[in-house]
């Protein structure tokens, strides 16, 4: 979670407000230490030691992530795989000179890729293969939102909005009756353009896109997005953005929906979301796309 | 691959919602934003072997709505139309009229709540007349509660002052006073659970007997202490609640019972929903009450009765409510229960004995629209 956090609240009383705000900041870096993949304590870090070893035990969140995760495994049908993260061994982006790995490469990792590897319950999980790991980073962060605009609301705040890192979660809207502005940045002049703005009140925007993470070569653009059933970054998409209740849920659209490549429109409809598109063309789709 | 079946709308959204903190949790307290008006009608029947007893028809109007942010104000309007003979005690009888018993009741109460930030105060007054008695009730209740609105607490006072005459003018003009307080704690457990226990104490003052029974003579006072416990959990899995409930009471008549109620809402396709129930009932004897045959243990001066709802029995009462959510607001609902108590049932045994089972059946229907 390296971007801006923000959590801008609305309300009269700014001790409580203070309060508020304190307490839901310390939950999203208590989930952050908890599931964040270079910490050596961490949940997620304990997992990925006993791949391919033994079963570690785990608490009702974690379990309830993994419950989430199958969802989304399911739901994508096998595109979405929290243990698709290995790959990056083979996609650097952050290396000073990227390269593109060969096929070869990719097979190798690919072999250690895939939900249906892992075992999970209540109670512990476990990787089957060694080398195997998770990572809760395509949900995490959007679930940290969730959990912190609870708990303005559980102290009393009616009225804020959640910004971890360009994924939205709305409460109340403005003091006052005005809906919360968001406005979607274009994916290829972010700092600059505009490409839609929602008008939120209650409810959650989420977007992904190749712009977070990626590299060029040849003219190609590739992204942090990899596809889990070829272990390719996807490419239909420039940026996908959904508004949704929840931010977990328009996260997981958002990010599904990019990695079906073609099939995001039915995907988003059949989810009965609203969301923004930009192809890869830069051409608008979507129902926010008015 | 191609999808043989596509995605369900909302199975991101419902698989979402089981994950810890993503929304707030039941709420305690909160301000109703939809009022609703209600029209119930129940028919009530009671008997023991070999002869009906009373009937009660009763329908009712019940009304809540919000006045503003923060007012809300309720009442009800019920009318009983009760006909039947008077209870017979045991096989035989001795010395009770056996005639038909016709009476009308017409109730009505008002309630206003005004909702402040941390706390909310209700004011509530109620009035009801029957051909020989008149009662007029007056209540306050102060509700306050945590800045997360997981607890609250309620503090209660009502006062209520009744005028009996009976027929046959025997009684006329007796009185019967009665002050209540209350005490309770609404704590939510989870998001799926909570819990509620509140303890009233009632002091009554005034005549008791029942003027209808022949030897019927009850102490002057009476003082109830009531502790009652609920406890709802939702089970998101089944999509279903559970409610528990359990009530004590220590009468000062001696009448002392245990109540558990449990029950389960299951909502079902279509806006159908239905709630089952269970309630067991014991209760000891007043100490003033004695068994056949009548006027047994009677003392001059002393109290007494032979009221079988005094006597020491247990009771089984196994209900269903069904309900079906309509269009803009409207519901059905019917709700049917079944009561039956014996004196062998009581826990424990020592029930009272000598006595028939008594029985009763409850049919209401109702209509609701909310607006």
């Amino acid at each position: 979670m390296a971007a801006t956090h923000e959590i801008t609240v609305d309300a009269d009383d700014a001790e409580q407000a203070r309060d508020a705000v304190d307490a839901a900041i310390a939950d999203v870096l208590r989930i952050e230490a908890k599931y964040s993949r270079y910490r050596d304590d961490s949940v997620t870090t304990a997992i990925n030691r006993a791949a391919g070893l033994r079963e570690v035990a785990i608490d009702a969140e974690t379990a309830a992530l993994l419950r989430y995760a199958d969802h989304c495994h399911a739901l994508s049908r096998g595109h979405f795989d929290i243990t698709s993260g290995v790959l990056r061994r083979a996609w650097d982006f952050r290396s000073a000179s990227p390269r593109v790995p060969d096929a070869a490469e990719v097979e190798a990792l690919r072999a250690l890729v895939g939900w249906e590897h892992v075992q999970w319950s209540g109670e512990a999980v476990r990787l089957e293969l060694h080398g195997m790991e998770i990572d809760f980073g395509g949900i995490g962060k959007e679930y940290a939102a969730d959990r912190a605009a609870t708990i303005l609301q559980e102290r009393g705040i009616a009225h804020a909005l959640v910004n971890l890192g360009g994924d939205l979660r709305a409460v109340g809207g403005q003091q006052g009756g005005a809906p919360w502005r968001i406005g979607i940045r274009h994916p290829r002049r972010p700092a600059s353009a505009v490409v839609a703005s929602v008008d939120v009140s209650d409810g959650a925007i989420a977007t992904s896109g190749d712009a977070e993470r990626y590299f060029e070569k040849d003219g190609r653009r590739y992204c942090h997005l990899l596809d889990a059933c070829t272990g390719m970054p996807v490419s239909a998409w420039q940026a996908i953005s959904v508004a949704a209740p929840l931010a977990v849920v328009a996260g997981s659209c958002s990010t599904i929906a990019m990695l079906l490549e073609s099939e995001a429109a039915a995907f988003l409809e059949s989810q009965a979301v609203a969301w923004l598109g930009v192809d890869a063309n830069g051409t608008l789709h979507g129902t926010l796309a008015q | 691959m191609a999808a043989t079946r596509g995605p369900r709308p909302g199975a991101l959204l419902a698989a979402a919602l089981t994950l810890p903190g993503v929304v707030p949790q039941a709420v305690a307290q909160s301000v109703p934003d939809t009022g609703y008006i209600q029209f119930k009608y129940l028919d009530y029947r009671d008997w023991q072997p070999g002869a009906r007893r009373m009937r009660v028809e009763n329908p009712g109007l019940f009304v809540l709505k919000p006045l503003s942010e923060s007012l809300v104000i309720e009442g009800s309007l019920v009318y009983d139309g009760m006909s039947g003979a008077s209870p017979l005690y045991f096989n035989a009888l001795s010395g009770a009229s056996g005639e038909g018993v016709t009476d009308y009741r017409t109730a009505g109460d008002v309630r206003l709540t005004k909702y402040f930030d941390r706390f909310s105060i209700g004011v509530g007054v109620a009035y009801s007349h029957e051909r020989d008695y008149i009662s007029r009730a007056g209540s306050i209740e102060v509700r306050t509660w945590t800045a997360d609105k997981n607890r609250t607490y309620a503090f209660g006072f009502a006062g209520s002052a009744d005028r009996i005459s009976a027929d046959e003018g025997a009684v006329q003009g007796e009185r019967k006073n009665v002050l209540d307080f209350l005490f309770g704690i609404t704590q939510v457990l989870s998001p799926t659970s909570i819990v509620q226990s509140n303890i009233t104490y009632s002091r009554g003052h005034g005549y008791f007997t029942d003027p209808y029974k022949l030897l019927d003579n009850r102490p002057d006072h009476r003082r109830i202490l009531a502790w009652l416990t609920r406890y709802n959990e939702h089970f998101p899995s089944r999509d279903g609640t559970l409610q528990l409930a359990y009530r004590y009471i220590d009468d000062s008549f001696g009448a002392d019972s245990n109540m558990l109620e449990v029950a389960w809402v299951q909502p079902l396709p279509h806006g159908w929903s239905v709630r089952p129930s269970l309630r067991y009932y014991t209760q000891k004897s007043a100490f003033f009450y004695f068994g056949p045959p009548v006027g047994s243990g009677l003392r001059p001066g002393e109290p007494y009765t032979a009221d079988t709802r005094l006597s020491a029995f247990g009771a089984w009462t196994p209900g269903i409510l069904v309900a079906k959510q309509l269009d803009d607001g409207w519901s059905v609902d019917l709700k049917l229960e079944y009561y039956e108590q014996r004196g062998s049932w009581r826990l424990g045994g020592d029930g009272s004995e000598g006595l028939l089972p008594f029985s009763a059946r409850w049919i209401q229907v109702g209509v609701t629209k909310t607006f």
